[in-house]
């Protein structure tokens, strides 16, 4: 049956029931919701009457990171997330995660990766999306077998795999926990390295093992799966590596990824914007993901360091609308799971940029050799070494072809220096504000929300100047948002 | 050369009325570098210590390469004058000897920056002007920008050597050359009258005009024949140099002076009796050898010469004789100590085209009297790259007080508004220095009236910048210089290898100090563009980047990209309307085409936000033939808040408007920086807000509705105007001989090129080609140029305006719409132009 397959019914019952859960949340991305009924009801038959099971629907972030928070609104034990995941650890709750088996002729692939393999010479580093782990073994088995026809012919190309770290998350663990599936063996495939002749590298749920002494740009990475998030962070994160991708779906290889560098290039763009930032609004982009709030204080001193102001928000999944309501934030830092940070900002007022490039942006002295790091924990551990010189150039901007100067810093300085001028100083600035917003049409920039507000021609309700009388009762409008009533007699 | 130590030089800047600030300005290959050579070999002052082993006209290799100055020099000449000679010296000074501060410019158009920069800090400019060629279009542009900056001009009609040698025209020919050249240049000062500066025109009868020989280094003033004649005629110099141009004319024979050519064979005009025949005379009898009439001559002007120099034949013995009778360099320095004002003189006048704020405060005060002992004013205009990589000198002028090694001053960037704390540092000096040659000497202070570097400043200076003393908090700047190019020309750079990326970062730093022009900014795509005023400019700022000031790392540049405009060319076909988000809330816009000049208007300052309404809504009305209601109901000016594109509210009676007009502005900055065809800048766009519909409830009409609604209602009101491209245009003065006029139009039609004025120069065989050409088709232009007319037309190119593309860009196929296409793909953005029915929305 196509639905136990896919959704691994009877793993998800023996997980439950090996864990005594009774309350259980099933977090269905929109795409797949359509099944979720059948999903419970195949469940049910499995499981006794006491497991109570949840099932929640479109979630307040993105959709690949578990929603501890609904879940919690149902007191749920653990969280079985279907899908396409980040697998970005949890803090809270216990989870288990269900890619779901897309389905790919093994053969082709194998033929693909060979073919790419022999051509480039470099060793192979086979990656994937989740959704084809299940096919992994398949395609390795199929790969050995068409090598070894081959081989003797040409020079035997290392062939090295990811694998998937986990399927289950517990949250206690900061460790890598054991791997739980079938694809244990691989560990055994893989054993020759040892742990002290390999380095370790994981990312969106994948992990794997390279020789020591031996450089990512060294390795052919081979991605199979669709031109998804996950991809794009491999790319982003692996640079300076040679990818290619197979489309499981098209049955085709995509050696071109100069839309990637494109990308890259175009974030560099926002580092260089958010550094003539004042104001910067940090979103709180994710409630789940461990390490979130450290991040999101980390960012906040960042910024406050920097000498510019932030401001914390939680608006759920950030939108073009939603943002533009805070126009006074020049730059936003969306703190989430690796795969829902990337926002393209084009249609944002203002740019969107994820904690890394935050820290590339505000940290003085720090330049961009090219790395890129998209995960919590690798940021945490970057936490920042150079430390302030007390005289320093001034920056230079790219986006004003100049010099310009971070300013709270130097007033900051100035009151400790002499308290008298800082007074002084404070005071002329005050009269400066007054004297400005009369009728001119520009005003200068803004270094906080209060002075943002000071410098619109709007600043909320005047009540002394309406007028005291009551004003005549009016009709309003009438009619649906799409087209009011007496809109619509005019349109038509 | 003359050998002094610092300290003796630090001792002359101290008598400010003996001080003449002065820059070298003219066409391309006038001369004015060989002439300034000329000056410097006879009157420069070089550190003692090193006197022999420094060649003055030691500059950058590229220079020499390829003939032509690229960068400004800064050359300090000492000149003692006799008492004789200042006996008719009127002004006020401080014993004979004199400080000339002299600098040399480039004359391409493409480095006119620098010529800004040497201008703002001299107060006098030595013209010169190629006796054949005439006055020339980049002379024209110098001399105005001069004027402009209250400099006043002496004119040196150049290259007489030509005369003489190789064209070999008589006297009257020549006189009436060198007369329309003159008057040539005195039509174009006399366009800038200005009382406090006088009568800045020249006249070769009061000695403000010279006639030089760069090459030979021999130049003369009228007053020089008038003192050799004036003693022989029994008349006073003053009456004798009247004499000697003009309508006079003296006939031998009955030695009468006439205003008229009497017909008599040996009547002649005064100038070429008594001057050019003389020289004529002289130089013909050097060139044919005739030594035994020569010495008898040479005596009986009181040239002597030495004895080995008397065994010269041919040319070498011409060159030497005229220099030894008309030096060169007493000729010129006389005429800039006479007739160029010193800095004590110039700065009264000068006063109100330098200081931004109120002319009779203590600053404006102590530049106008040039006040040693007044609160520090200083004009850094310009950085220069130090020996030690990385480190630029502050190079200005004082103009009042004192600047010191270790003195403490406020900074005051272009940006910085008075009482505000934007773009403003206060940082100690750490040396002022003063150049002796090409050697930079420390010195304790400078006084006011000098150039001066500056070094310790240059992390807080990008370009130019007003230095006063720490405490002087409500000094205003100096006036920010303006430019006569602008970058129009842009090529993306990045390094070849990705890890260099920082040292690209850093290069782009300094070569964005080191020229004035250069802007290094950078593409929404992530691309660092580096932007100047040409394609010759552009190589120049490539090649310095990479060899300097990146230490040779390799670097991919781009083809050269011009950056267009997107326009309207009428009144949208309709109201359009675009609906919030959230459905609730409408924007009703329409948008038309700026009234002809008012895009420009904007441009130069003349309208602007900053204005007062009354009088912005005046000249809208007067000028532009605005409605004086609406003149008033300007929300604002777009892109980043000074553009030449406006939103106007047309509304009537709608209710939380006042709400909504910050969001609505903020969209149109948005927008009208990226256009929806190609994100390029809009411009002479004005954007009318026709009706508002809004929701009551205010949190559903915040920023977040109406910011992203106002940008989609921009750009759909945009799209049905006929929207339109607008290509940037050079004005190109080409000079070439008749025979090559042919290859010149065949090139400019093949580059899309038109020619607007075709002028023979009187009395030369050459023409005068004034043509507009798009900014994209020059790219290779000069050298095609010159293969086609085998090295005989050199083009001038100066951004003049912005041509409208006729094609239509949302016609498939059409000229504009690929060049949107190409636009949007270098950009990385979807090849598609989003289509209307995104932006704008049915009922």
């Amino acid at each position: 049956m196509e639905l136990e397959s896919n959704y691994e019914i009877r793993r998800v019952a023996d997980f439950i029931r090996s864990n005594y859960f009774t309350r259980v949340a099933l977090q269905f991305p929109d795409e797949l919701l359509k099944d979720s009924m059948r999903v419970v009801k195949a469940l049910r038959q499995e499981l006794s009457s006491s497991v109570k099971l949840y099932v929640m629907a479109d979630t307040t972030y993105g959709s690949c990171c578990v929603d501890e928070v609904g879940a919690a609104h149902v007191n749920a034990e653990c969280v079985i997330h279907y899908g396409h995941t980040c697998l970005s650890p949890t803090s809270r709750l216990p989870a288990l995660f269900i890619f779901g088996k897309a389905s790919i002729s093994t053969s082709n692939c194998a033929r693909n990766v060979l073919s790419h393999g022999l051509k480039s010479g470099k060793p192979v580093l086979v990656l994937f999306g989740l959704e084809y782990a299940h096919a992994i073994p398949d395609i390795r088995e199929e790969l050995a077998r068409n090598a070894s026809s081959l081989s003797g012919s040409t020079s035997m190309v290392e062939y090295f795999y990811a694998d998937v770290s986990c399927s289950v998350v517990n949250p206690s663990e900061t460790s890598k926990p054991a791997n739980q599936l079938g694809l244990v063996d691989s560990e055994v495939v893989n054993g020759c390295l040892t742990e002290e002749t390999s380095q370790n590298y994981s990312m969106g749920g994948l992990s794997w093992r390279l020789p020591k002494g031996r450089n990512m740009e060294e390795y052919l990475l081979f991605w199979i799966g669709m031109d998804n998030p996950a991809f794009a962070n491999l790319a982003l994160t692996f640079n300076s590596c040679e990818i290619v991708r197979y489309d499981a779906t098209e049955d085709s290889l995509m050696t071109d990824v100069s839309q990637q560098t494109k990308i890259l290039k175009r974030r560099y763009y926002l580092v260089q914007k958010a550094k003539d930032a004042n104001m910067v609004g940090i979103l709180v982009g994710t409630l789940g993901v461990a390490g979130y709030l450290h991040i999101i204080h980390q960012m906040r001193e960042l910024v406050t360091k920097a000498g510019k102001k932030s401001y914390t928000f939680v608006m759920g999944r950030p939108n073009p609308a939603k943002l533009a309501n805070f126009p006074e934030c020049d730059v936003f830092i969306n703190v989430s799971c690796a795969q829902t940070a990337l926002l393209d900002s084009k249609e944002f007022f203002a740019p969107v940029i994820t904690p890394f490039e935050a820290m590339l942006a505000f940290e003085r002295g720090s330049q961009w050799t090219g790395a890129y790091v998209l995960e919590f924990p690798e940021l945490i551990s970057s936490t920042p070494s150079v430390v302030r010189e007390e005289s320093e150039e001034a920056r230079f901007s790219f986006l004003q072809g100049g010099y310009v100067e971070d300013l709270d810093l130097r007033d900051n300085e100035e009151v400790e220096k002499d308290g008298m001028s800082a007074l002084v100083n404070a005071t002329e600035k005050a009269l400066q504000v007054r004297d400005e917003d009369s009728q001119s049409l520009t005003k200068s920039i803004p270094k906080s929300g209060a002075e943002y507000l000071a410098r619109r021609s709007y600043q909320g309700l005047d009540i002394k100047e309406s007028n005291s009388l009551p004003q005549k009762f009016l009709s309003g409008r009438s009619g649906k948002a799409s087209g009011y009533k007496h809109e619509k007699r005019n349109g038509n | 050369m003359v050998k002094f130590t610092a300290d003796e030089l630090r001792r002359i800047m101290d008598y400010k009325h003996n001080i003449r600030n002065m820059s070298v300005i003219a066409h391309v290959d006038h001369g004015k570098s060989t002439l300034t050579d000329s000056l410097v070999a006879a009157a420069g002052i070089i550190a003692q210590e090193v006197a022999g082993d420094v060649r003055m006209t030691d500059t950058r290799a590229d220079e020499a390469e390829r003939g032509i100055t690229i960068k400004s020099t800064g050359i300090s000449l000492y000149y003692e004058m006799t008492d004789a000679s200042l006996k008719s010296f009127k002004g006020e000074r401080n014993g004979n000897e004199y400080l000339i501060n002299l600098i040399d410019s480039p004359g391409h158009v493409d480095f006119s920056s620098e010529v800004t920069a040497a201008l703002r800090i001299t107060d006098g400019a030595l013209v010169v002007v190629d006796c054949v060629e005439g006055v020339c279009v980049q002379t024209e542009t110098v001399l105005r920008q001069a004027l402009g900056e209250r400099i006043r001009p002496v004119l040196t009609v150049n290259k007489m050597d030509r005369c003489f040698l190789e064209l070999q025209v008589d006297g009257e020919e020549a006189y009436q050359t060198f007369q329309r050249v003159i008057e040539n240049a005195n039509v174009i000062m006399a366009t800038y009258e200005d009382p406090l500066l006088g009568d800045v025109m020249v006249y070769p009868e009061k000695g403000t005009v010279a006639f030089s020989a760069g090459l030979h280094g021999w130049a003369f003033t009228l007053t020089n024949f008038a003192k050799m004649y004036a003693t022989k005629f029994g008349v006073d110099e003053a009456k004798m140099m009247e004499r000697l141009w003009g309508e006079n004319f003296f006939d031998p024979a009955t030695k009468k002076w006439t205003t008229k050519n009497t017909g008599s064979a040996t009547c002649k005009r005064g100038f070429v009796q008594f001057c050019y025949e003389p020289i004529k005379q002289i130089i013909n009898t050097c060139m044919n050898d005739q030594k035994d009439k020569l010495w008898p001559m040479l005596q009986k002007l009181g040239v002597t010469m030495k004895s080995d120099e008397k065994d010269l034949m041919g040319k070498p013995l011409m060159k030497r004789v005229m220099q030894t009778w008309l030096p060169a360099s007493t000729a010129l320095l006389e005429m800039m100590i006479f007739h160029l004002p010193s800095p004590h003189t110039a700065q009264r006048y000068r006063v109100e085209n330098l200081y931004e704020g109120p002319l009779d405060d203590a600053y404006a005060n102590a530049i106008r009297n040039c006040d040693p002992e007044g609160p520090l004013m200083l004009y850094v205009s310009k950085m220069i790259p130090a020996s030690d990589k990385g480190r630029f000198f502050a190079f200005g002028r004082v103009f009042a007080g004192k600047v010191s090694t270790g003195l403490k001053v406020r900074i005051m960037g272009p940006n910085y508004v008075p009482g505000e704390k934007k773009d403003l540092y206060v940082k100690s000096v750490q040396r002022t220095v003063i150049w002796m040659g090409k050697r930079q000497e420390t010195v304790e202070d400078v006084p006011c009236g000098n150039t001066v570097a500056l070094v310790g400043l240059d992390q807080f200076i990008t370009k130019n910048a007003t230095l006063t003393n720490e405490k002087e908090t409500d000094a205003h700047p100096i006036k920010a210089m303006k430019f006569s190019v602008s970058p129009v020309v842009r090529v993306a750079v990045q390094c070849k290898v990705a890890s260099d990326l920082p040292k690209l970062v850093e290069g782009l730093k300094r070569l964005a100090k080191s020229d004035p022009m250069v802007v290094c900014s950078m593409e929404e795509s992530g691309e660092h563009i580096v932007a100047g005023a040409g394609e010759l400019h552009l190589e120049i700022c490539l090649k310095d980047l990479q060899d300097d000031f990146m230490g040779g790392a390799e670097i991919i540049k781009s083809d050269p990209v011009v950056s267009f405009r997107e326009t309207v060319l009428e009144r949208s076909s309709r109201i359009v309307m675009s609906k919030s988000p959230n459905k609730h809330n409408r924007l009703y816009m329409e948008a038309r085409p700026l009234e002809d000049g008012l895009a420009e208007a904007i441009d130069d300052g003349r309208i602007g936000p900053r204005d007062d309404p009354k009088i912005r809504s005046k000249i809208l009305a007067e000028e532009f033939g605005w409605d004086k209601e609406l003149a008033k109901k300007i929300w604002a000016f777009g892109p980043e808040t000074t553009g030449p594109n406006m939103v106007v509210d047309m509304c009537k009676g709608v209710q939380y408007l006042n709400e909504i007009k910050d969001s609505v502005v903020a969209g149109f900055q948005w927008a009208s920086k990226e256009g929806p065809l190609a994100e390029e800048n809009m411009r002479g766009i004005c954007f009318e807000v026709c009706d508002v519909v809004l929701h009551t409830d205010a949190i559903h009409r915040g920023g977040g509705q109406v910011i992203p609604t106002a940008r989609r209602v921009i750009y759909a009101s945009h799209l049905t105007a006929k929207p339109r491209l607008l290509e940037p245009v050079y004005l190109v003065e080409i000079q070439a001989p008749e025979q090559a006029l042919g290859g010149i139009y065949s090139v400019l039609n093949q580059k899309r090129g038109h020619v607007f004025e075709e002028m023979q120069r009187q009395g030369t065989p050459l023409y005068n080609i004034k043509a507009y050409l798009p900014v994209v088709e020059s790219f290779g232009f000069s050298s095609t140029l010159r293969a086609a007319t085998s090295g005989q037309a050199f083009p001038q190119c100066v951004f003049d305006h912005w041509d409208m593309m006729s094609s239509d860009p949302l016609e498939a196929g059409s000229q504009a719409s690929t060049l949107v296409a190409d636009i949007r793909k270098r950009k990385g953005l979807k090849e598609q132009m989003t289509p209307l029915s995104d932006f704008e929305d049915k009922l």
